[in-house]
């Protein structure tokens, strides 16, 4: 009966979520007046971009969650495993002529064995000096790129054709759920990008709400808050903790792999891989560590807060034009430390506490 | 199951939200001045009349249209004709703004005190909607993208950086949206796959090699060289041209050195560089890395003839080597805004008139500033050039600019073209050398005149790689 209500829950749970962008979408679509000004231009074909990219910085934020929340590893890296993924794809598709989809699993599985890789040498060190070895992966990740991909341009860069990102032909088959009332501003590429990651977020949801409620979830948990305790019980620490580390290499991966669809391009720069880096884990921290929607629901308000700070011109315009985007991340970051100082764990953790109390006190009347 | 982890991520966190807060805020010190940019771009020096031509533009067959999505008038309307551009206005490269001062500045002039600009016997007002990438190409195709599909942009204009244009220039030849003056002197633009994009007027790297050379033929023809050079694409487009150039001469090249251009780390390359005591010293670096090698070379006893990148040649660059820099040797293409021999000139005079009243903040004698001023110049040339006001048409103007002088902050006496096979402008330049004490650089020689050059000396990998 248990496993009924619990199989019946996680389907309601993302037919609801998706559900929850469709409905989110045709909120922004259709009204207009409401949102202008709250968010960019919600007709602009960059806005269901900024949709996907939300997604596929949830689907990495969800899987370095099973590292970082569930199992308590610190990991900086993570725009390095992100970024294997991105060249995994583009040079399949880009060097040896591979249609996109069959590089989506090859990308993830490609960080699986290095996310072993890396795990490995992790088992022997924890929390700061972990996050420093996990910092080094960021920081050696672009120059391996410069020095061994031969991109675009003599650049460590690749960038693909339309062709190469452009819809399978089964596509069309698909009734047309975003275009219909936007058809002269989202083209099929952008769509098609745009519900491959709806699907891979529904399969990575429903993956870690799985390993979040089986016996590996609870070795993880129970590794990340006491590891002796943990082994005297039987739990194998070290195939634990590297299994960890593979997983959120994986997906990681294919959010790299999804990420190609959007930019067009693979790309690593010792800057940009370290700020993913951050923004990942800033996504998992915001949205609740250790929880199952939080990392999802912590990439859609840290892209769209990004997003929406960017297009803040009266803020900017106070400033002197030519600077005022300087100021951009410094709000952003400011936003931040108020969100943490507000929600110290997370939204649904938050939410979570709210619920609590809310309940509290409708019950403490009763008691009385 | 409860949240025991994040008690332990707090304070780590809220150190790396401080941290990028910080990495975000730390890099507004240098933006007053400076140039200079990775792979691309940078300043230079300059001169000139005032603008304006005769030339170009007939409508012959450069470019074929006929697949080009969209209305080859996207973008103009009630007598405006809107562009785009993307460069760095945060982050690290965030001191590529001022091009965009230099730019705004002489837009300014045209839509206020000249009416806008003149298109086949219309007057048009130009607008420029610029966006930050933060020099991150990943940026620059969502905003490029954005600036196409969404703001509907004519076509794109001086966006910053190698890198940023080859990451865009796939989808700037799909939308026939022309993407003039792509700020980056990278061989790379020459590549004709790519006919809707034309680089800028800065000396292609390839080219600074040949006339290098060229002046060693002459003063030195049996010099040794030693290479420093970044790790790049940048640093390699010296290093191959050069390889390539020195065969057949007089000339040696004694050792190749690279430097990793995220730590700028040279103290040892240098050490390994003099120990070979070469006659000749190229630096194929950029921004900081040139103060610093200056600076470190003048402390290893070592005394070449130091040849230095034209992307170092910035007033604030060669303010940090001080004395280090005095003697080095590189190019420009432009007059030296610092160069007080360079004030009594008329097209200098006006650029300093109409930038302290536009961009009352700029610093005028910033040669960054002089470029995005000749850049927006050579823009409004080719619009007034071209026979009509489509994608088309202004995309051939470009592809066929002959002998164009005057224009900007143009060398007097110099004529740039872009050939019907060699894509490449900035083919007639100075080369300048630096006086420490006088703080800015002066031309040696002659004009240097490599008309359609680029693409022969440049190693073919360069072009189409």
């Amino acid at each position: 009966m248990t496993q009924v209500k619990r199989v019946a829950g996680w389907i309601l749970g993302f037919v609801g979520f998706a559900a929850a962008l469709l409905l989110a979408w045709r909120v922004f679509t259709q009204s207009l007046d409401l949102f202008d000004g709250l968010f960019n231009d919600p007709s602009k074909a960059s806005t269901i971009d900024l949709f996907t990219e939300a997604l596929y910085i949830g689907i990495a934020a969800m899987g370095l969650n099973i590292l970082t929340g569930y199992n308590g590893q610190v990991s900086i890296g993570h725009g390095a495993f992100f970024g294997v993924g991105a060249y995994a794809s583009a040079i399949l598709m880009f060097d040896h002529g591979w249609a996109y989809l069959p590089t989506l699993p090859i990308a993830g599985l490609i960080c699986l064995v290095v996310g072993i890789l890396v795990g490995i040498p992790a088992l022997r060190v924890k929390g700061l000096y972990l996050a420093l070895v996990t910092l080094g992966l960021a920081v050696v990740f672009p120059d391996l790129t410069k020095r061994f991909v031969d991109g675009t341009g003599g650049t460590n860069l690749i960038s693909l054709k339309t062709e190469q990102i452009s819809p399978p032909y089964w596509y069309d088959w698909f009734p047309d759920f975003i275009a219909d009332p936007l058809t002269d501003y989202v083209g099929s590429r952008d769509q098609w990008a745009f519900w491959l990651a709806v699907a891979v977020a529904v399969a990575t949801i429903v993956t870690v709400w799985f390993i979040s409620r089986s016996r590996f979830g609870r070795a993880l948990i129970a590794v990340r808050d006491h590891e002796s305790a943990a082994v005297t019980v039987g739990v194998n620490n070290a195939r634990v903790k590297v299994s960890a580390f593979a997983i959120s290499a994986f997906f990681a991966g294919l959010a790299g792999s999804l990420s190609v669809l959007v930019s067009r391009l693979a790309n690593a720069g010792k800057v940009e891989t370290f700020q993913l880096s951050i923004l990942l884990l800033v996504a998992v921290v915001v949205g609740g560590t250790a929880t199952v929607w939080g990392p999802m629901l912590g990439a859609f308000v840290v892209v769209f807060a990004q997003d929406y700070i960017d297009e803040q011109d009266t803020l900017t315009d106070l400033l002197d034009p030519p600077r005022a985007k300087l100021m951009s991340p410094a709000l952003f970051g400011i936003a931040l430390i108020i969100l943490m100082y507000v929600l110290p764990d997370g939204i649904v953790g938050g939410a979570r506490r709210g619920l609590r109390s809310l309940s509290r006190r409708r019950a403490a009347p009763i008691d009385a | 199951m409860r949240n025991l982890g994040a008690n332990r991520l707090r304070p780590l966190v809220l150190v790396f939200v401080l941290a990028l807060v910080f990495a975000a805020c730390g890099d507004g010190r240098n933006d007053d001045e400076e140039s200079s940019g990775d792979d691309d771009d940078t300043e230079q020096t300059t001169d000139d009349t005032v603008d304006d031509g005769e030339e170009p533009a007939e409508g012959s067959d450069l470019i074929d249209a006929t697949d080009c999505p969209g209305d080859p008038t996207t973008g103009v309307a009630d007598g405006t004709i809107k562009l785009g551009t993307s460069l760095p206005q945060s982050g690290l490269y965030a001191s590529f703004a001022e091009i965009l001062r230099g730019s705004q500045a002489y837009f300014s002039y045209v839509n206020e005190e000249l009416g806008g600009v003149t298109v086949n016997g219309e007057q048009y007002q130009i607008e420029l909607v610029a966006e930050d990438d933060a020099y991150d190409a990943e940026q620059t195709v969502g905003n490029v993208t954005g600036l196409v599909n969404d703001d509907q942009v004519f076509g794109l204009f001086n966006v910053v950086g190698t890198k940023n244009n080859l990451a865009v220039r796939e989808f700037v030849n799909e939308n026939c949206a022309p993407s003039l003056f792509a700020a980056t002197g990278a061989p790379a633009w020459g590549n004709h796959e790519y006919p809707w994009v034309l680089g800028t007027f800065l000396v292609p790297y390839p080219l600074e090699m040949q006339a290098l050379v060229d002046y060693l033929n002459e003063t030195t023809p049996d010099a040794s060289i030693a290479i420093l050079a970044a790790n790049d694409d940048f640093g390699a487009a010296y290093v191959e041209t050069l390889e390539s150039l020195v065969e057949g001469t007089g000339l040696t090249i004694a050792a190749t050195e690279t430097y990793d251009t995220a730590t700028g780390e040279v103290a040892s390359q240098i050490t390994t560089l003099a120990a070979t005591d070469a006659d000749v010293f190229l630096l194929g670096a950029t921004l900081t890395a040139c103060p610093t090698v200056l600076n470190e070379l003048a402390g290893s006893g070592w005394d070449p003839i130091v040849y230095m990148s034209g992307t170092c040649t910035s007033k604030t660059l060669m303010g940090l080597a001080g004395q280090n820099g005095d003697g080095v040797i590189s190019v420009a293409p432009l007059l030296d805004p610092a160069d007080p021999a360079n004030a009594s000139n008329e097209a200098m005079t006006l650029y300093n008139e109409k930038v302290a009243q536009y961009q009352p903040e700029a610093a005028a004698d910033n040669g960054i500033v002089a470029y995005g001023w000749s850049a927006a110049a050579m823009l409004v040339y080719t619009l007034e050039n071209s026979p009509e006001l489509t994608r088309e048409s202004v995309m051939e103007t470009a592809r066929s600019l002959t002998d164009v002088s005057d224009v900007g902050l143009m060398l007097p006496g110099a004529t740039w073209s872009v050939g019907a096979d060699d894509w490449f402008l900035g083919e007639q330049f100075n080369l300048v050398q630096y006086s420490a004490a006088d703080g800015f650089f002066s031309a040696v020689g002659d004009l240097k005149v490599y008309d359609d050059q680029t693409e022969e000396v440049t190693p073919e990998s360069l072009v189409n790689g």
